[in-house]
């Protein structure tokens, strides 16, 4: 779980920015690809009707051609002198039947050829006699005929010629027409003496439109009383539609170019042309969910815009997480700098922001460390003068004292112990007076120590012993001075109140490549927190105290350097000084191991 | 800097096939268009065009069922002028839009279309054998010694009559039987005056009576060579339109202007007799109610020197066209129509279609005897008549001299003289054949 937060937080630059991207592309892409669409709808649905209302007035003119060419033909039918005695005459012989036969059929012959399209001529006279022109379009007897409804409105309208649907029923052999009605009347006494058919089949009639459509764009014919008599959908001719009618009404009355309605269910666009002359409307109905559908291949628009949206989607992953990265690197070798080490210099690599940035972080980091440097070298400085001056401060009391117990000794006639305890003083006084960064060997120091535990015992008496145990082959390695001796005053004062004597042990023994001195006495023993707290008391020797030490070697050496104490009640102390084996010439040797990670380390201290 | 100059290019390449992957998918939509419009591929469906829905349209139903191979075919009926005019109009504008695959053509008006569009039909020796066939089917069907026409029907002509109209006018089968066209109006006369029924109905339009009387004497509108009018002089033609004349003038004729109101004329029981090609049997036999009064005599023949009592009328035959399929419709025809035997026992029985195939007139069917004509063993009649058709050359004109000879054929009635009628026919006929 706080690995995930992790992972979450060191990409939350790169999450935001891919988010944001993500987002954007997504809605930009949806957008334009739903604005296209609808603009191509659009545009789509106004060249629709354009050109459709082009293909009405086409259509429009074909039946007008249509309703020119019957008004023609009945008139020349009515004209036609021949036809109406032949109408009007009743035959007697078959040669006078005969005749009339075959003139009459010449004459209507002569009529027909000029005839344009598919429709059928048929003349029926009062006599039931009937000439058909196509028998096979409409095999009609004259009596069948004569008594159809279609002959009754005619004869009560004879001045007209009207338009009539008769549906596929048994009369028109299963295929509907439209028929052209017009009564033939003598001028004079409106007497009606035949009747001019000018049927033509649904099936002929849509071949005037049947070229202009297609699947979801259809045409239709729609008579002034709302039948559907001819359309491209066969289900529909026949049938009643009153809405249809309404629309096509309003569209003309309002000279609208199109409506938009729902038309049989669909939601269809409605173009209509009115024929005044033929009591009929054209519609032309157009699926708009077909059409369009057909148009815009919204599969085809959605895959493109999907190849595109990932596509953009893997660039931007690509490119973003490249800049990303470098950057949560950069922060994250920044952060943990803080924790570990400020000498290492961020890597340079990534975007040319990033290592800009990189560049700039390091250098500041180089500067950072220079001016570190400077301080901790006048710290050091700083603090080797104050041990230095600690340490010149021969405690005068010290001094006192041994003076005054060689006084005593002299006085006593111990004259030898008088001269042992000057001679011991004489080193004593020349070793702390030299420079502190000076080191001496093993040897001299252990010296050193006899020499001022002989002081003390003359001093207070022998009731604390001092034994040392010097490994030989370490008493060539050196070590500071005064390392030791403040361990050993320390416990000569301090560790033997309640008990008035014992043993004090000085050890020293290379130990894993390092030098190590113990001392160790039986007396007391203490808190290790109270040797902290013993600042404020004064030394006996020296300047320097237990405390320095510690302090001093770590200066001097390093981290893994320095004394350790443990202590228990009523048994003793132990202190553990743990050195570097040093030879010879030391200085430099120590200088030099001073790392710059425990210079910046101890500088925390401070 | 080298790695940020690769770093581009491949980014640049990156775009590059995204490019080319996009216009991929787009372009997959183009390429489905082509492939449709091959005008060479064969269509799937086979149509025919005929016009009689009673008979020949029937015997092509037929003909569908017992072809063994799974066949899309399409019968679309067409009246016989539409027929004509619509192969005229598509076979001389050379599209061949929207042309049958099989058509019908009456065998009267074949050698027009053979020899105006030699190139439109199809030669079909390869899928019949011709010899199987009545051998006057052959000439009108063949040009230039290859056979285009599949011989459907024969034509021969009977005289179908109304039995018990001519028992009560007190004539027999016998009185009927090998009689000349004057003795026919005598015993119309006779039919009309007792009875009160017409005996013929006529078409003024049609003179296909006449080309009845003038084919049982061997002649035709032209002359042997099939080109040469042969109108003034034509013994037989001028019998024809005596005879014409007299039935007119015996007032027994019931004139009819279309095909509908022919079949209603005897329908209805309103004539008495009706000399035709066989053929019409179909259509009388339609009228159930008159079933067993009808029955089937020799056509009559012109009272002369070579005239025979049989006569043709309106045969036809089916052609192939030269277009795309041709090869599935004639191996359909040559199947059926062209060495079917059985095929033509059920043509007979059920359509009464009487086909010229000779093999098949062996067969059962043909020997039947059917029952709506009495019993009379029609098939086998005609069969027999079918034998004594004298053969002539229709030539390319029939019909348009007929048109003329129809206008001459008013003004004789008219009584404008029949020497004068026949001779301004052939002037006419000459002038319009030139």
């Amino acid at each position: 779980m706080k690995k995930l937060l992790n992972i979450l937080q060191y990409n939350n630059l790169f999450i935001k920015m891919f988010l944001v991207m993500v987002i954007s592309i997504i809605s930009v892409s949806l957008l334009i690809t739903f604005s296209t669409i609808r603009m191509s709808n659009n545009l789509f649905m106004d060249t629709f009707s354009i050109t459709n209302t082009k293909v009405l007035n086409q259509i429009k003119q074909q039946f007008e051609q249509f309703s020119y060419s019957v008004v023609v033909t009945s008139m020349d039918v009515e004209n036609n002198a021949t036809i109406k005695r032949m109408l009007t005459e009743e035959y007697v012989s078959s040669i006078d039947a005969s005749t009339s036969f075959y003139s009459i059929k010449k004459q209507m012959e002569k009529l027909y050829s000029d005839r344009p399209n598919e429709a059928n001529m048929i003349i029926l006279g009062e006599n039931e006699r009937l000439f058909n022109m196509k028998y096979v379009n409409w095999s009609v007897s004259g009596d069948d005929l004569m008594d159809h409804r279609i002959t009754k409105n005619t004869k009560e309208n004879p001045n007209q010629i009207l338009y009539q649907f008769v549906d596929g029923g048994e009369i028109t052999n299963s295929s509907a027409m439209v028929v052209a009605t017009k009564a033939l009347t003598e001028r004079s006494t409106n007497h009606i003496y035949g009747y001019l058919y000018i049927p033509i089949r649904e099936l002929d009639l849509r071949g005037f439109y049947d070229d202009y459509t297609s699947h979801g764009n259809s045409v239709m014919l729609v008579n002034g009383s709302g039948k559907i008599i001819s359309s491209d959908d066969e289900e529909l001719i026949g049938q009643d539609s009153p809405d249809l009618l309404k629309l096509a009404e309003e569209t003309e009355e309002q000279s609208l170019e199109y409506q938009e309605a729902n038309v049989f269910g669909k939601d269809q666009l409605v173009l209509t042309s009115a024929l005044p002359a033929l009591d009929l409307y054209i519609v032309n109905l157009v699926d708009q969910e077909l059409v369009i559908h057909n148009l815009v291949n919204t599969k085809e628009i959605v895959l493109i815009s999907t190849v595109i949206v990932l596509l953009a989607l893997v660039v931007v992953f690509i490119i973003s997480r490249r800049v990303t990265n470098s950057i949560s690197r950069l922060v994250k070798q920044i952060s943990n700098m803080a924790k570990y080490d400020f000498s290492k210099p961020v890597k340079v690599n990534g975007g040319y922001e990033a290592r800009k940035i990189a560049n700039a972080f390091n250098y500041m980091l180089n500067e950072l460390q220079e001016h570190v440097d400077v301080l901790m070298k006048s710290q050091r400085k700083q603090r080797k003068s104050e041990l230095e001056a600690l340490q010149h401060q021969i405690n005068p009391h010290f001094l006192y004292n041994t003076l005054t117990s060689v006084k005593l000794l002299v006085k006593d006639g111990k004259n030898e112990a008088a001269f042992e305890t000057i001679d011991a003083l004489i080193p004593l006084l020349q070793n702390a007076l030299g420079n502190v960064d000076e080191t001496i060997t093993v040897e001299q120091e252990v010296e050193n120590i006899k020499s001022y535990v002989l002081i003390n015992q003359t001093r207070y008496g022998d009731r604390i012993k001092v034994n040392s145990l010097i490994s030989p082959d370490c008493l060539h390695f050196h070590l500071p001075k005064l390392v030791i001796q403040p361990f050993i005053e320390n416990a000569f004062f301090h560790a033997f109140t309640d008990k008035k004597q014992g043993f004090i042990q000085i050890m020293i023994a290379q130990r894993n490549d390092k030098l190590v001195c113990e001392v160790i006495d039986t007396g007391d023993g203490m808190r290790i927190d109270r040797i902290e707290s013993k600042e404020g008391k004064r030394q006996l020797f020296s300047g320097i105290g237990v405390r320095n030490v510690h302090e001093r070697i770590q200066l001097l050496f390093g981290e893994e350097y320095g004394v350790e104490i443990s202590s228990e009640r009523k048994k003793g102390t132990e202190v553990k000084i743990i050195l570097p084996l040093l030879d010879g010439d030391s200085k430099d040797n120590t200088k030099s191991k001073n790392s710059t990670k425990s210079q910046y380390l101890d500088e925390g201290n401070f | 800097m080298k790695e940020f100059q690769w770093k581009k290019s491949r980014l640049f390449a990156f775009a590059l096939l995204t490019l080319i992957v996009l216009a991929a998918c787009s372009s997959d939509e183009e390429s489905g268009a082509s492939g449709e419009g091959d005008p060479e591929e064969d269509p799937d469906t086979i149509t025919a065009w005929a016009w009689d829905p009673n008979f020949n349209i029937a015997a092509l139903e037929i003909a569908e069922e017992s072809y063994d191979e799974d066949i899309d075919f399409e019968i679309i009926e067409n009246a016989q002028d539409d027929i004509v005019s619509k192969l005229n109009t598509g076979l001389s504008s050379g599209t061949m839009k929207g042309m049958p695959n099989i058509v019908l053509i009456e065998d009267q008006r074949a050698q027009s279309f053979l020899q105006s569009y030699p190139d439109a039909f199809f030669p079909i020796d390869d899928y019949i054998n011709p010899d199987d066939f009545a051998a006057y089917k052959l000439a009108p069907t063949s040009l230039d010694d290859k056979q285009y026409g599949l011989p459907f029907d024969t034509g021969v002509t009977g005289l179908f009559f109304r039995t018990d109209y001519l028992e009560e006018a007190g004539y027999s089968m016998e009185d009927l039987t090998d009689i000349t066209w004057e003795e026919y109006i005598e015993i119309g006369r006779d039919v009309n005056e007792t009875t009160g029924k017409d005996m013929i109905s006529l078409d003024p339009n049609d003179l296909g009576i006449l080309r009845v009387m003038i084919q049982s004497a061997g002649e035709w509108y032209v002359d042997e060579d099939g080109t040469t009018v042969n109108i003034e002089g034509n013994e037989p033609l001028r019998k024809a339109f005596e005879n014409y004349k007299a039935m007119m003038e015996a007032d027994f004729v019931k004139a009819n202007s279309d095909w509908s109101q022919f079949i209603s004329a005897f329908n209805s029981g309103d004539v008495a007799t009706v000399p035709s090609g066989n053929w019409i049997g179909a259509s009388i036999e339609a009228e159930e109610s008159q079933a067993g009064d009808w029955a089937v005599a020799p056509i009559p023949r012109l009272d002369m020197e070579g005239a025979v009592n049989a006569s043709n009328q309106g045969g036809s035959s089916f052609y192939v066209l030269n277009i795309p399929g041709k090869e599935k419709a004639a191996e359909f025809l040559g199947k059926t129509f062209g060495e079917n035997e059985e095929f033509y026992q059920e043509l007979v029985n059920d359509v009464g279609a009487l086909g010229t195939y000779t093999p098949a007139s062996d067969g059962e069917a043909y020997q039947a005897g059917n029952d709506f004509f009495g019993g009379q063993s029609l098939i086998s009649d005609f069969s027999t008549w079918v034998e004594d058709i004298p053969s002539v050359n229709y030539g390319m004109h029939t019909y348009s001299i007929e048109d003329i000879l129809a206008a001459e054929m008013q003004n004789y009635l008219k009584g404008k003289s029949l020497d004068d009628a026949l001779a301004d026919a052939q002037a006419q006929a000459e002038a319009q054949l030139k």
